[in-house]
């Protein structure tokens, strides 16, 4: 197969060149910047471009199709609604999703970034490939079955898109392949991994962790990191960390998908990079703080049907400082230069 | 101006046909010598029944349980088809993957083209999509998302749907929903059948039009071995072990009728 460093080679290094967009001209950005090596000590991606080749000009229409109501079916909402850039592309100060209609959702919308490595997707993985994720939010999971075809139609008909599409398939016909391949191509190049966390770890910058962080971090090693594994902050298991069931929701979390008891309650471990600006927290963003995440692992811990073993013991013990700490430590997750990023940035304004 | 036109149109179509002399090696077949074809195409048409009795669309049928039904939308997949010779070399048809939809009659026989010329003996396809296709993400054709046979919230296509009305329905609007998928596992829906031809080959001789009748009978859905009631049993949408249980039905719902060369 493919290696993914390989495919990242080919791009040669533009200069991210004083462009200014034009609200309403989408100048196709530079891909290559983004286009890294596999970060220094990472696992390689699940998802490498390798039948999706990578160009500026695709990743340039999956930029604008992220950002375009026309998705939606009363073109209102687009995906940059609910996933927003200065939160890590989660959605903030939201619990739960608002669709169209101001329907609400049962599900907290996760911050989007490392995509590549996740090998599905969803608070119950549900969907094992990062292009057809597209198709749920589109076709609107309240309604299930509905029908992408008249979003074809609306792009087909806009002569914006059609261009978009020339530009990076050469043939303005729209089908959901290059809608949602280009589209995997924006999402899969956000790569998080410049925090203050990371630049300790691979020692650049001469960044060192303040003594809190230090602890912090030993703390996070022996209690969360069997669940939240570095370099990623997650296993992408799905587990239950003991949260207690939102009765008029009953989210069965992973059974949802498998049918199987023993995968109630059961979501996907989320990563806890960005994690300071992500808020709210867990599946139905029932936490606001991080404060309220630590209690919640010491005081919380509801032992139900397939709680994890590694919560059984009543949670885990920590002080009130081991709590600071672990937050501080949390903080330094935070990728400034990703949530900056001009490239992944709404191209209309 | 049109001269111009002329003038280079006539450089140009000069420069292509020596470009196309010069790379094909062999000299074209003289008109008058027969071509000897070393394939051809077979078409497998699916006719289908409810019982004993034509099936349409639109029309009230009688299930083993008793209800009346009466259907509006069935689609399914038909892929990986393969053909075996009599020497038992085999043949697969490279374009993968069919949708079926009985309101369309021309998606219900199947063009398989480029067949080499031999005698065939059998015939094996699966009644859904296999699971690797169901792993790779956005695909095209009969497998593009936009057909409306794929789940969007739990990734796999949908391998059988059928959709109608019975009075004896239990659900408030009378309606009758099957969607069934689930790609790998115990409880998987795709379904094997392979045909051989007993006593007649299909001969594939390139000046032929061969076809193999084949027969689906829609009542299987409803019965053997399990007997649906449509009171209790009128919606799937999901994997699992109840989908398991319908495509166990449709198991053996396709017949070998005969082939015709
Ligand atoms: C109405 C708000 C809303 C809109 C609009 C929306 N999303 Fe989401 N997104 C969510 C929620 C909520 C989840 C979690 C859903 C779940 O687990 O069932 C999610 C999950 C995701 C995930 C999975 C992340 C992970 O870690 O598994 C991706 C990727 C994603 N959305 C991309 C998109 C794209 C692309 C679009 C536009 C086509 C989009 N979203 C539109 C709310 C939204
Ligand atoms: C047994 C595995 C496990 C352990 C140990 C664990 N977690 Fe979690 N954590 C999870 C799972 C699973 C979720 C998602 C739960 C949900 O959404 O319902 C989660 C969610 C979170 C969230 C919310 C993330 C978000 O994006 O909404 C935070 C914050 C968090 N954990 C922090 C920690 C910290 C800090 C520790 C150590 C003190 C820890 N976890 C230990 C499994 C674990």
């Amino acid at each position: 197969m493919c290696k993914p460093a390989n495919i990242f080679f080919l791009f040669g290094v533009l200069i991210f060149a004083s462009c200014k967009v034009d609200p309403k001209i989408i100048e196709p950005l530079p891909v290559s910047g983004l286009v890294e090596v596999v970060p220094e000590g990472w696992p390689l991606p699940k998802y490498t471009f390798s039948v999706n080749t990578l160009s500026e000009e695709k990743f340039a229409l999956g930029r604008a199709l992220f950002y375009e109501p026309m998705l939606s079916a009363d073109n209102s909402v687009s995906c940059g609604s609910c996933h927003q850039q200065f939160a890590a592309f989660a959605n903030a100060d939201h619990a739960v999703s608002h669709g169209i209609n101001d329907l609400v959702g049962t599900r907290n919308s996760p911050g989007i970034f490392n995509l590549a490595w996740h090998p599905y997707f969803m608070h119950d993985g549900g969907i094992n490939h990062i292009e057809v994720q597209p198709l749920g939010p589109i076709t609107n999971t309240l309604e299930m079955g509905a029908d992408i075809n008249p979003v074809i139609v609306k792009l087909q008909a806009s002569s914006r898109y059609r261009d978009l599409f020339k530009k990076a398939y050469g043939s303005d016909t729209v089908n959901t392949q290059k809608m949602f391949r280009a589209m995997a191509q924006f999402m899969g190049l956000m790569y998080s991994y410049n925090s203050k966390y990371d630049y300790y770890k691979r020692q650049e910058n001469n960044e060192t962790l303040s003594d809190a962080e230090l602890r912090g971090y030993n703390l996070f090693i022996s209690k969360c990191s069997s669940c939240h594994t570095e370099p990623l902050f997650s296993d992408f298991a799905f587990r239950n960390n003991g949260l207690p069931v939102n009765v008029f929701v009953k989210d069965s979390g992973r059974a949802h998908i498998t049918g199987l008891p023993g995968d109630r309650y059961k979501f996907k471990t989320p990563s806890l990079r960005n994690i300071a600006k992500t808020a709210p927290y867990m599946h139905d963003g029932r936490f606001t703080t991080l404060q309220q995440c630590l209690d919640h692992y010491t005081k919380g811990v509801t032992n139900l049907t397939n709680l994890d073993p590694l919560l059984q013991n009543n949670g885990l013990q920590l002080s009130a400082n081991d709590k600071q700490d672990i937050i501080a430590f949390l903080q330094t997750l935070t990728d400034y230069k990703f949530l900056g990023d001009k490239r992944f940035s709404d191209p209309n304004f | 101006m049109k001269n111009i036109i002329k003038f280079i149109s006539i450089i140009l179509l000069t420069v292509f046909i020596s470009c196309k002399k010069d790379t094909k090696d062999p000299e074209p077949v003289p008109e008058p010598m027969p071509v000897t074809p070393t394939s051809g195409t077979l078409k497998i048409e699916f006719e289908h029944m409810f019982d004993t009795v034509e099936f349409n669309l639109g029309q009230n049928y009688k299930t083993a349980n008793g209800d009346t039904v009466k259907a509006n939308m069935l689609k399914y997949y038909i892929s990986n088809i393969v053909l075996t010779k009599n020497d038992n070399t085999t043949y697969a048809d490279p374009n993968g993957y069919h949708l079926l939809d009985v309101s369309d009659p021309a998606s219900t026989i199947l063009d398989i083209p480029n067949i080499p010329i031999g005698s065939y003996k059998s015939l094996s396809f699966i009644l859904g999509v296999d699971s690797a296709s169901n792993c790779s993400g956005a695909q095209t054709g009969a497998l593009d998302p936009a057909k409306g046979m794929f789940w969007n919230w739990s990734t796999g296509y949908i391998m059988f749907k059928l959709e109608g009305t019975s009075p004896q329905s239990g659900s408030s609007t009378k309606t009758l929903t099957y969607h069934a998928g689930g790609f790998g596992g115990a409880n998987k829906v795709q379904r094997n059948f392979n045909f051989n031809f007993a006593t007649t080959t299909s001969n594939i001789t390139g000046n032929n039009s061969p076809y193999i009748h084949l027969s689906v009978d829609v009542n299987e859905f409803f019965k053997n071995p399990a007997t649906i009631n449509v009171a209790t049993q009128y919606f799937l949408m999901s994997a699992g072990a109840t989908a398991k249980m319908y495509a166990d039905n449709y198991a053996d719902m396709i017949n070998f009728e005969h082939v015709h060369n």
